[in-house]
């Protein structure tokens, strides 16, 4: 066996974070190479570096042992590496044939002579589509093959896969794979990344296990077993305070039940989710990404729709709910802080104080039309004063503050809105060490005032933190609950993993 | 809202109007009169009401393509219906329905149908430009009949020896300015101009407030239509076919009312329209031909916004998909 990428001391800083600390990493020709990892693990950030997406901060690449510094995709690609994105790079309008030759088109095009070319080509794959079908009529799997062929015509031997099954039918996956182990027959190298344990278990040759950029280990699979592999992938070091687990006395009982969802479904990602949640808790809702606990969440606070038949039904306080628009959800008590601040978070060209009195304003409590300016500043000192934002005032512009700040704005607005039910989805993502404390203690607090809080967390630590009741979504449903404190970590992966 | 950018868009056009204003008051002779400036603001009003209706509407991250043909066809059918026998209150309510109901149609289409503003209210102009020439009038132009030529005059009425028309810009720029600043649905405006999706999450009734956009900046060009009207008592459709859709939109945009939405006032729509009145008025006492001042215009607006790109940079904190 000759080994064909070789990487040594890797490390990836995004402004003083790590995100790949000193990783040693090698590939085999011929081989299905398996990368696991929890979410920011660095798995993702990892093969972006080989694939030459962004350049590494320390460590040094070995293609076929002669040292290589990618400054881009193309470079990356001209040695033979490709990577097949998640989200596919293909152009929808477009034929199969074309989308085949796309960037290698000769000055004179002929549709004829690539629609021959790429024919023969396919079937050379064994890979069954017509070169003239429109790439928007074809489904996932084909999608991703038809990328994978793109790959393999520009004569790359290694190829990169994220997450290649997460959007896949059962079948789609059996026939994506014969493809890949075709493909390993004629000695190309496979990195695979995925959440999916058994899959990864089932096909490679070796696994990788990353944790917080570094790597654990990297063995055999037959040497293997999930067991093993889950242990690896949450056996987390205690960096800080976070980690500490909860106490039978310290967990919350559980107040009246002020939400009750039955069947909720929407399209491919929520099928059929029921769960409760009482007022006085936290409840935190555990899973992979793509479980669909955040479409749940936007469900119920009325930022998308359900299905229309067969929908499923939601209760809160009693009454049947269906949300057309958020609005009408916060006017009944019920609030989202999204995961993504920046695009539906907070308004970035405004002030904190502005950003503030968006909430007040929008809510029940404000009456009548008017505003002034000297409300506005009212508002927004108590509230800076109440979530702790650390800004010089409430005029600076929300967009200069850490990312911690930015996150206790968009919390700050939604709390204005005196809530009875309020999600946080993801509440310390991207956020500064020294804030994530404040906010796991101002969450407690909403709940020890009453409120029903839910959290949605994809971080193990966090979730055994600041829980009075764990409750693990998969596919789209919720499959578990369990009591913070006689649970184990790996209980939790377990069921969060298919 | 507040912009805290030392060299902010807004500045320099205030910067370059003042400049330009000292300098032709004294190197062209007229220039700096009573007559000469009371002109100047005259000859802006009309851009101006325009100018801040399309202010709104680009706030809250639109565009309305329809301002002036709604302009026209509103005063036209307003006249029409005169010259049909209605009686004055009818036919007023009649065509202030037609306005009101073209902009919520404009609304309904933007925020329900999803619809880019751009194209609806491109195809709603020439809708109403073509459905006017073609079902209600019969000729280009409409004349007030004339048993109404001395009420509806307004082109004679000069209250304090300053032109109506200023008095009526004065007042749609009182009204705006409270209707952004000091009500709440102005501040909606603002918050959905600047982020959509997080306008909607906070609870703000995102739809009903586009219409209600749609609905005012329609408002405002009958406004507009009415002065053209009362002032020459009749109404040329013709008016469709000119530059005027883009005077209105450069004034907007050279005020400092980013098209990213979000940002800017009343006041940066009186900038911009100072700005284009003052330079407009020196370039017409200097004679110079219109070509030439369409040339001084494109020009001034260039700059400017390379200016405002080079002050304002963006970076990937502050960009978004979608902007301009």
């Amino acid at each position: 066996m000759t080994t064909v990428l070789r990487m040594e001391k890797i490390s990836k800083e995004y402004r003083g974070v790590k995100a790949v600390q000193a990783v040693d990493f090698d590939l085999e020709q011929g081989e299905l190479h398996s990368i696991l990892g929890e979410n920011g693990a660095g798995k993702s950030t990892l093969t972006k570096l080989m694939a030459g997406v962004i350049e590494p901060s320390s460590g040094e690449i070995f293609v076929n042992n002669q040292k290589v510094e990618f400054q881009s995709p193309s470079e990356a690609l001209n040695m033979g590496i490709a990577m097949v994105f998640q989200e596919t790079s293909l152009v929808p309008s477009m034929t199969v044939a074309q989308n085949l030759f796309l960037g290698n088109e000769r000055f004179l095009n002929s549709l004829r002579r690539i629609n021959i070319q790429a024919q023969q080509f396919l079937q050379s794959l064994n890979f069954t589509v017509s070169p003239t079908a429109l790439v928007m009529s074809l489904g996932a799997a084909q999608r991703q093959m038809l990328e994978i062929a793109r790959a393999v015509r520009l004569n790359a031997n290694i190829l990169i896969f994220d997450e290649p099954t997460a959007s896949l039918t059962p079948e789609e996956k059996k026939h994506l794979f014969s493809l890949i182990q075709r493909l390993q027959k004629s000695g190309v190298s496979v990195i695979f990344i995925s959440h999916a344990l058994e899959e990864s278990l089932q096909i490679s040759d070796r696994i990788t296990v990353l944790r917080d950029g570094e790597k654990i280990f990297t063995k055999p699979t037959h040497d293997l077993d999930r067991n093993k592999v889950v242990q690896a992938m949450i056996g987390r070091s205690l960096s800080y305070s976070i980690g500490q687990t909860r106490k039978q006395q310290d967990i919350r009982l559980s107040g009246k039940k002020i939400l009750s969802v039955q069947g909720l479904s929407m399209g491919n990602l929520v099928k059929n989710n029921s769960f409760s949640v009482f007022s006085g808790q936290v409840t935190t809702i555990f899973g992979l990404v793509g479980s669909g606990r955040t479409e749940t969440a936007k469900i119920i606070s009325g930022i998308y729709k359900r299905d229309f038949a067969r929908g499923g039904q939601v209760d809160f306080q009693g009454r049947t709910i269906r949300y057309r628009v958020p609005s009408k959800a916060v006017s009944d008590g019920i609030v989202y802080v999204t995961e993504d601040r920046k695009n539906e978070g907070f308004f970035d060209k405004m002030t904190v104080g502005e950003n503030l009195y968006s909430g007040y304003l929008s809510s029940k409590t404000h009456n009548g039309l008017s505003v002034s300016m000297r409300e506005m500043r009212d508002i927004s000192k108590l509230w800076i004063e109440k979530v702790s934002i650390k800004a010089i005032n409430d005029n600076a512009n929300v967009v200069e503050l850490s990312g911690g700040n930015q996150q206790k704005t968009v919390i700050g607005k939604t709390l204005i809105q005196k809530p009875e039910l309020c999600f946080f989805d993801e509440p310390t993502r991207g956020v500064d060490v020294s804030a994530i404390d404040e906010i796991h203690e101002l969450i407690g607090n909403l709940a020890d005032s009453g409120l029903a809080v839910i959290v949605i967390s994809s971080y193990l630590p966090e979730v055994r933190k600041i829980s009075d009741r764990i409750l693990v979504c998969r596919q789209g449903r919720i499959v578990e609950e369990f009591s913070p404190a006689n649970v184990s970590d790996k209980d939790i992966m377990f069921a969060a993993v298919h | 809202m507040i912009s805290k950018t030392e060299f902010t868009q807004e500045k320099v056009v205030v910067a370059v109007s003042v400049g330009l204003f000292i300098l032709f008051s004294f190197l062209l002779s007229g220039f700096f009169s009573a007559s000469n400036l009371i002109g100047l603001i005259r000859n802006i009003s009309i851009l101006g009401i325009l100018g801040v209706g399309m202010g709104i509407v680009i706030i809250g991250r639109g565009i309305d393509l329809s301002m002036v043909s709604i302009l026209a066809i509103s005063a036209a059918f307003f006249i029409e219906m005169l010259n049909a026998g209605i009686p004055l209150t009818g036919s007023f309510f009649i065509a202030l329905c037609f306005v009101l109901l073209i902009g919520i149609v404009n609304g309904v289409l933007i925020a329900y149908g999803e619809i880019p503003p751009i194209f609806a209210t491109l195809a709603m102009g020439l809708f109403v430009y073509g459905y006017g020439r073609s079902q209600i009038m019969s000729a280009d132009v409409a004349y007030v009949p004339d048993e109404y030529t001395d009420l509806l005059d307004l082109g004679t009425l000069k209250p304090l020896g300053v032109p109506i028309e200023v008095y009526i810009f004065v007042a749609v720029c009182i009204v705006a300015w409270f209707f952004l600043r000091k009500t709440k649905y102005g501040h909606y405006t603002y918050y959905i101009g600047d982020n959509y999706e997080a306008a909607r999450n906070v609870g703000i009734p995102v739809r009903p407030m586009i219409v209600l956009q749609y609905a005012l900046s329609a408002l405002f060009a009958a406004i507009a239509g009415a002065i053209v009207a009362g002032t020459i008592l009749s109404l040329n459709t013709r008016i469709v076919n000119s530059t005027l859709l883009y005077d209105v939109i450069l004034i907007v945009v050279l005020g400092g009312i980013g098209l990213s939405g979000g940002k800017g006032g009343v006041s940066n729509v009186i900038f911009g329209a100072l700005l284009i009145g003052i330079l407009v008025n020196g370039m017409t006492i200097m004679d110079l031909e219109q070509t030439h001042q369409n040339l001084i215009k494109a020009l001034i607006l260039l700059v400017v916004v390379i200016l405002d790109t080079i002050f304002n940079q963006r970076n990937e904190q502050t960009e978004k998909q979608g902007d301009i």
